[in-house]
Formats: C-alpha cells, sequence, structure tokens
C-alpha cells in the first residue's frame, strides 16, 4: 500500500535536482477558478483549493499519505471518549492584516466552519464534524473543543481544504465583502496582489512568514516572488501555453496527454485526494438489487483493468477497497471484489436470471436492467460508464446511460432515490471513521445503501467505528467493515480517482502535494 | 415640426424602455422554469455532504423557496430604482461584475466592427478591381466561406499561429494590444461577411445603373468610378447591417472571449448561464437590450444625414407625425 500511496506525486517532486533558488514568478493556467471566494461557500471546490492553499494555513497539515501533523496546533491531545479536545497553539502566527492567530480567532473559525452564517447566506463547510457543540479559549494558545459524541475524525479534518484559517475581521463581514478576495485575508506563505472575477488572481510572497508545517522541506518566506492563476478555459491551449514555455503549469490537461509531455521532459504530476474511489453505492431497494446474489454479480462483473488501460492510464491505480489506498485505516480487499465474469454469470443464473435468444436475461419477463448516470463532477465518468455498460451487457444486464448537467443531476440523481439503483460516488474525507456517517441512517446517517438498520452487521460496525477512541481499537473494525461491505455489494469500487492532473515545466521544482492534491508552491522554485 | 419630433422621440425612448424591462422579465421567467437554482446545485455537489435541512437555511436565506411571482415582482421592482441585486454564485453585487468586464467587450466589439468594415471594403473593392475570369469568382466566395467558418475555429487557428509558433503575443496577456487585435479579427470575421455580401450586391447593383454607364464611357477608371460614384451610394444599406450586426458581436464575444481568455460580458454571460445566475444574466440581458435599442435609433437617425432621398422621406414621416398629433 505505501509503494502505491506515493505514486506519481513523489516521482514528480524529484522530477528536477539542483540547488534551491530564491526569488521568480510562477503562471499557473487553470480551467476556472469557481464562482465565489466567501471563504465557506468556495472551500470545497477543487478550483480555490489552489489560492486558499498559498493565502491560508490550517490548523494541523495532512500529507499525501494521510498523516497528520502539527502546523498552527502545535500539539493536541484528547479525552479518553474523543469528545473533548485541547488545540496548543504555535505563537506569533499573524494574519497578513495583523491580528493574532491566538485561540479566540481559532474558536470564531471553528464556529464558522461547523456552523456557517445562515443569516448571510454563509453555509457551513461540508464534512465537518456535525456533533460539533462548542469551543472556548482557555488562554491565548489553548483551545478546548467539545462534541456530543466521540470525534476521531476531528484533527484530521483540521487539514482539510474547508479548514482555512481566516482573520476573525473577515469573518465579521458580509457575504458581499467576503465574496472580494481581497477581503479575505489569511496567514499563509502568500497574499492576494491583484484578482479579476473570471480572469485571474495573482499572489504575492509575505516576507515575514515564518510558520510553515514542520513537515514540509522548508521554511520561512516561500522562494517564488508571485504566483499567477490566469484562467484559460481551453485545455489544449493551457497544455500549448505550457509547450512554447508561456506558462509554468498547465492544470487538468487531458489524461491521453500525458504520456506526450513526459516523453518531451516534461514533469507530470497525478497526486490522489484522500477519500471514497470511484464507484457506485448500491440502492438497496430497489429490485433486482435487493438481491444480494444481483448485487455481487455486479461487482465480480466488472473488469476495472480495462477501465484503467482504456479511459486512463497508468497514472491511474486499481481500487483495493471503497477507499483510496492513502486514506489511513484503508486496507487492501481486492479479493473481495475481484473480476470473475464466470461467478457472475453463475450467481445471476442462481437468482433465477435467465439469458434470452438476444444474451439478455430476464425473469419473469422483466429485464434485468441497470441505469447508469454519469457524474457531471467528474469529466471521465461518462466514458468510464459506457465501458462499465459494455462489460455489464456481456453478463446479460440491460444497462442505460442516462447524463445529466450539474443542475438536472442534483435534482434528479440522490442516494437513495427510488429511480436511482447505482449513484456515482465521489467524495473526499480525510478520516476513514467518516464512513460511520453515511453508511446507515443512525444519528442521521447518509443511508447511502437504502439500508436503514436493518443489516444489523454493518450496524454494529458502523457503530464500533463511530464510537472508537482509538486508532489502534479502530483499525481492526475499519478493515471488517470495508469487507463486509464488498461482499455484500453495497459498494461498487471502479478505480482510485485522480481529480488534479498537473503538467509543468522542467524548471519547475521542489513542488509539494497535499493530502487533497493540491499542488503547494510555498516550498517550490524555479531553476534554470 | 420640432414638437412633432419630440413626441417621436419620446415614443421611441417609451418603446425601448418596455422592451428593455420586458427583456428583464423574460430572463426571469425563462430561467426560473427551468429545474433547480444555482445555490442548491452547489450545496448539492456530493462532496458537500450536507443535510437537506443545512441546505434548506441557504436557499430561504437567497429567497428561492418562495413563490416565483414573488421573485419576479421584487427583482423588477428592485431593478427600476437601479439595484441589479447580488449574484447567487459570487456573492459579489451584479453592477461591479458587469462594471468590471464592460470596458473589455467595447474595445473587442469595436475593434472587431473595424476589423470587419476594413476587410468587407477591401473584398468588395477587390471583386470590382478583378476581371471575372481571374480570381474575381474566388473573392466573391470569401463571405460566404467566412459566414461559414466558426468563428472558435478562427480563433484557435490564429492563437496557434500568432501566439504559439510565432510568439507575437502571450494567451496570459490576454488583453494586450496584439492579442486583443487577434480577438478581433476572430470575431470581425463572419461580421465582415455580412458587409460584404451587402457591399458587392449594391456595387453590382450601381454598377449596373445608367449613370456608371455613362462614367465609363466618358473614359472613367476602375478607381474613379469606384471611388467617386459607386461607393457612397453604396455603402448606405451597410450602416444597416452594422446595426444589426451588434447581436452578433455580442453573441460572438461568448466564444471569442472564452478561446483567448479574455474576461467580458461574453464570458460573464458564459459563466452566468452554466451556472443559471439569474440575477447576473438579468442585468446582462436589460444592458444587452439597451445597447440594441440604441445603436438601432442611432442607425435610424444616421440614415437621413446621409442620404438626402430618405431625409426628404423622414421629414414627411414626421410632418405626417406632426399633423396626426
Amino acid at each position: 500500500a505505501t509503494l502505491a500511496a506515493c505514486g506519481s506525486g513523489v516521482a514528480a517532486r524529484q522530477g528536477g535536482s539542483g540547488e534551491p533558488r530564491q526569488g521568480g514568478d510562477l503562471t499557473f493556467l487553470i480551467d476556472s477558478l469557481g464562482d465565489t471566494w466567501i471563504p465557506n461557500n468556495s472551500a470545497i471546490s477543487s478550483f480555490q483549493g489552489h489560492i486558499w492553499g498559498h493565502v491560508t494555513d490550517k490548523l494541523v497539515y495532512v500529507d499525501e499519505n494521510g498523516k497528520t501533523s502539527p502546523w498552527v496546533a502545535r500539539e493536541w491531545e484528547q479525552n479518553e471518549t474523543a469528545t473533548e479536545f485541547t488545540l496548543r497553539l504555535r505563537e506569533g502566527v499573524t494574519f497578513s492584516d495583523g491580528t493574532p492567530v491566538d485561540a479566540s480567532a481559532v474558536v470564531a473559525n471553528l464556529d464558522t466552519w461547523s456552523k456557517g452564517a445562515p443569516d448571510k447566506g454563509i453555509n457551513p463547510i461540508g464534512l465537518f464534524p456535525k456533533t460539533y457543540q462548542r469551543s472556548e479559549a482557555v488562554d491565548p494558545t489553548t483551545v478546548k473543543v467539545f462534541f456530543s459524541a466521540p470525534a476521531l475524525g476531528f484533527i484530521p479534518t483540521l487539514g482539510y481544504h474547508g479548514s482555512i484559517l481566516i482573520s476573525p475581521k473577515t469573518l465579521a463581514l458580509p457575504a458581499e465583502e467576503q465574496a472580494d478576495l481581497s477581503n479575505d485575508i489569511g496567514s499563509g506563505p502568500f497574499t492576494v496582489q491583484s484578482w479579476k472575477q473570471g480572469d485571474s488572481v495573482v499572489l504575492q510572497k509575505r516576507p515575514d512568514y515564518d510558520w510553515a508545517p514542520e513537515a514540509l522541506s522548508h521554511s520561512g518566506p516561500a522562494r517564488l516572488d508571485t504566483i499567477t492563476y490566469k484562467i484559460v478555459a481551453e485545455p489544449s491551449l493551457r497544455t500549448a501555453a505550457v509547450r512554447s514555455n508561456q506558462a509554468d503549469v498547465a492544470y487538468n490537461p487531458s489524461p491521453q496527454e500525458l504520456a506526450s509531455f513526459k516523453a518531451q521532459g516534461f514533469t507530470t504530476a497525478a497526486p490522489r485526494y484522500l477519500g471514497f474511489v470511484s464507484g457506485f453505492a448500491i440502492n438497496t431497494k430497489v429490485a433486482p438489487y435487493d438481491d444480494p446474489r444481483v448485487r455481487q454479480a455486479l461487482q465480480h462483473g466488472i473488469d476495472r483493468q480495462e477501465i484503467i488501460s482504456t479511459v486512463y492510464t497508468e497514472d491511474w491505480l486499481p481500487a483495493k477497497s471503497f477507499f483510496q489506498s492513502n486514506v489511513p485505516g484503508a486496507t487492501d480487499r481486492s479479493a473481495d471484489f475481484a473480476f470473475d465474469a464466470a461467478k457472475s454469470a453463475r450467481l445471476l443464473d442462481e437468482a433465477g436470471w435467465a439469458r434470452g435468444a438476444d444474451g439478455l436475461r430476464s425473469k419473469d419477463g422483466k429485464a434485468l436492467e441497470l441505469t447508469l448516470h454519469p457524474n457531471p463532477y467528474l469529466a471521465t465518468s461518462k466514458s468510464v460508464d459506457e465501458l462499465v455498460a459494455q462489460q455489464l451487457r456481456e453478463l446479460g444486464f440491460t444497462v442505460n446511460i442516462q447524463a445529466f448537467d450539474v443542475v438536472t443531476y442534483g435534482e434528479r440523481v440522490k442516494f437513495n432515490s427510488p429511480s436511482v439503483a447505482a449513484y456515482e460516488v465521489t467524495r473526499s474525507i480525510i478520516d476513514a471513521g467518516t464512513v460511520a456517517g453515511v453508511l446507515t441512517d443512525a444519528n442521521r446517517g447518509e443511508n447511502w445503501f437504502g439500508l436503514g438498520q436493518s443489516d444489523p452487521e454493518l450496524v454494529r460496525l458502523s457503530a464500533a467505528v463511530a464510537g472508537s477512541s482509538s486508532t489502534e481499537e479502530r483499525a481492526p473494525l475499519l478493515d471488517e467493515l470495508q469487507g463486509h461491505v464488498l461482499r455484500q455489494g453495497y459498494y461498487i469500487p471502479l478505480t482510485q480517482i485522480v481529480q488534479r492532473l498537473y503538467v509543468q515545466t522542467p524548471k519547475l521544482q521542489g513542488v509539494t502535494y497535499n493530502g487533497v492534491a493540491y499542488a503547494n508552491y510555498y516550498t517550490a522554485w524555479l531553476g534554470e | 415640426m420640432s414638437g412633432g419630433y419630440g413626441r417621436y422621440a419620446a415614443g421611441r425612448v417609451a418603446q425601448a424602455v418596455v422592451v428593455v424591462l420586458l427583456a428583464y422579465a423574460f430572463t426571469f421567467v425563462v430561467i426560473s422554469v427551468l429545474p433547480g437554482d444555482p445555490v442548491t446545485s452547489t450545496l448539492r455537489d456530493p462532496q458537500n455532504g450536507f443535510t437537506e435541512e443545512e441546505i434548506a437555511a441557504i436557499v430561504a436565506y437567497y429567497g428561492l423557496d418562495r413563490p416565483v411571482h414573488e421573485q419576479l415582482w421584487e427583482s423588477l421592482t428592485r431593478f427600476l430604482v437601479g439595484d441589479f441585486g447580488v449574484s447567487l454564485r459570487s456573492g459579489l453585487p451584479v453592477a461591479d461584475l458587469v462594471g468590471e468586464v464592460l470596458w473589455s467587450t467595447v474595445v473587442l466589439a469595436l475593434s472587431a466592427l473595424a476589423v470587419a468594415l476594413v476587410l468587407a471594403f477591401a473584398v468588395a473593392a477587390g471583386v470590382r478591381y478583378l476581371p471575372p475570369n481571374r480570381g474575381q469568382g474566388v473573392l466573391r466566395a470569401f463571405p460566404s466561406l467566412f459566414l461559414s467558418v466558426p468563428n472558435f475555429v478562427i480563433g484557435l487557428l490564429l492563437i496557434n499561429v500568432f501566439a504559439f509558433q510565432l510568439g507575437l503575443f502571450r494567451v496570459i496577456d490576454s488583453e494586450g494590444p496584439l492579442a486583443t487585435l487577434f480577438a478581433a479579427i476572430a470575431l470581425g470575421i463572419p461580421v465582415s461577411a455580412q458587409v460584404a455580401e451587402v457591399l458587392i450586391a449594391n456595387l453590382d447593383h450601381e454598377a449596373g445603373q445608367e449613370y456608371a454607364s455613362v462614367a465609363r464611357s466618358r473614359g472613367l477608371g476602375r478607381t474613379g468610378l469606384l471611388f467617386r460614384h459607386l461607393l457612397k451610394p453604396s455603402a448606405l444599406p451597410v450602416v444597416t447591417v452594422v446595426a444589426l450586426t451588434v447581436g452578433e458581436l455580442l453573441g460572438g464575444a461568448v466564444i471569442t472571449e472564452k478561446i483567448f481568455g479574455r474576461t467580458g460580458v461574453g464570458s460573464l454571460v458564459e459563466r452566468s448561464v452554466t451556472t443559471q445566475d439569474l440575477p447576473v444574466l438579468q442585468a446582462v440581458v436589460a444592458l444587452a437590450a439597451v445597447v440594441f435599442v440604441v445603436v438601432n435609433l442611432a442607425a435610424d437617425l444616421v440614415y437621413p444625414l446621409l442620404d438626402p432621398r430618405v431625409r426628404s422621406g423622414v421629414a414627411a414621416a414626421r410632418e405626417r407625425a406632426g399633423v396626426a398629433a
């Protein structure tokens, strides 16, 4: 797992050699910079995260292997039940408006992350533990945080892309003013020099920055003088600009372009985020997927290696569980969902689904049907679904693909909807324990599989994972849980997700990728 | 007579105001009948993992849970006092968003218009100069060729050759003079086709007139004939065509701005349409309606100044208006 977890991120980091150099201006071409800069409302977006990662700091650092280490919080402790946490803050950290990053500032941020500001139209950040009660500033460098239930995921969540520390002065502003990026003050190694909505953001280094996470290879101010994020919507223009030396980094090239760039000596990076692998959550209330044999036939009927070799490239890794393999606590459960067409056919025969003259299966006059809804938030989803449909048709499934735009998708395709048998998941998480909140409907869980609390084994394992107060105690339970969900055919993994792709000039060196696959140029420099 | 003109002008302005208001309301209705709204669709991104209660609280803040007619009434009354509201996606005031991008599009549209006129006159003059069997046919095919090549193809071609191959401009510096020129060429070429078509047809028509034959029989050369006699009467209908191309320029700007990475009204529209950002769309449609109405009004008023024959016609019309009043 370790080898897989290092993957191409590390390869990219070691792409160059030579002594770090000071100065230089980096140009990064990106397809969009998202819609809004209101920190809470934008923090989840994959685009704004590039800016936040340089303008703001977090309480803890999570690296690309999911390892949590100190940052603005220099140490922390929890009570035995993991319902109370004490954070001890580093001294001397300031926002770029001069406000200290002290306990009261951290309390203001924790409250905003967990509750948002509904009276201003500002939402909470997604995935913040919903059992958060309150936090208090014990003294200027100590914060106590209280939860109504064990919250082992709390500390890792502080390193999540949503948990960005913003000056309390900014948080007090009306939403309209927070939407102006120039007003969004952080404590990061860069500050906003200028920006234009829908066009570009220019960052400049903060000369007095001196509180980088120890886990990074560099301390003190950033090496680069400025970073310009410029929107170029057309993917081929982004990569052509890097090829012709007009820009340093192109974001989101098409996967098929990676090989030719590598061959020409450019550096490419396909870091993975921490989260669920791409796959289907099966709604067990929709017939015939209420029959475990049909779900298992689906589970063993998909040739995942063919997806990687046809739609993706070698930069994509096969799924080993329903978690990406860099999530701490993810185990290798490949055997539980290995491709075995003969086994699938046998299971379907047993369940009474007989092949007709056209090779398609039916039972009591009803076709064995599956409708797939490609996830509009994932560009390659439709091609993957088409291939999966082809594979399942050979097994006798009648597969329909119904694609919607983002808006219609949001309206019609939901977890647990009676018209959606297979929901295509993309979900980043920092802590594997979060899974307990989605599998059943206990504690207002998301109930992904429509099971409610009808599967006692799943209820038992979820509750035990959620109630664990140490990762050691939790590890075997998580392993058991992953096996159970996969063997029951509740979650059908496809491949591990790479949502962020980078092509960059070989001159750019020392780039770090964090646990949510954002490129961090604090450590980077432009060589010869 | 001046009172009649004043009433005529007042009538036109009132008509324009109604058109703009209708455009504003119509945009609202069209977007409202689509399923979903920008706030909900953002929050529903499965990455977020929000509960339905959390989503409902934010939707209620923006008033998106209220009946459509209430929302429409509120947006219309706001509009009448000059308040365009706040973008549902960015959270920024709509007036700021539009104001920030307006200049870029004005520069692009005017440059594209200049490019279109120069090209159209060059092609039309070329047609008159070349003998029918040597290249004239090719030139005559230009307008339909220009019209049928989508401007994104022209744009991508120009960028690939002039930015990446020859290095004349950088895609990063999208508002620079050379980048603007090439964007204007991409946007201007299809527009030039319409102007050239009208111009060629009119030149053909004028060249067949008796006065042209007389001039030729007096020994006037091609150049003399073209510039002294044919051009002025042929150019008149061009004014009408140019007024009609405003729509083309605004529509083409959506694609041209996207390809050249410019931040203008076009790219604002593109972003707002894909995200259903209603207040922004309403403001932009109202703005486009204003531009359309004003430009066409201006064309009507300029026309008589250029052609005495029309001038007498307008005078008669004005007198009729005066008499009717």
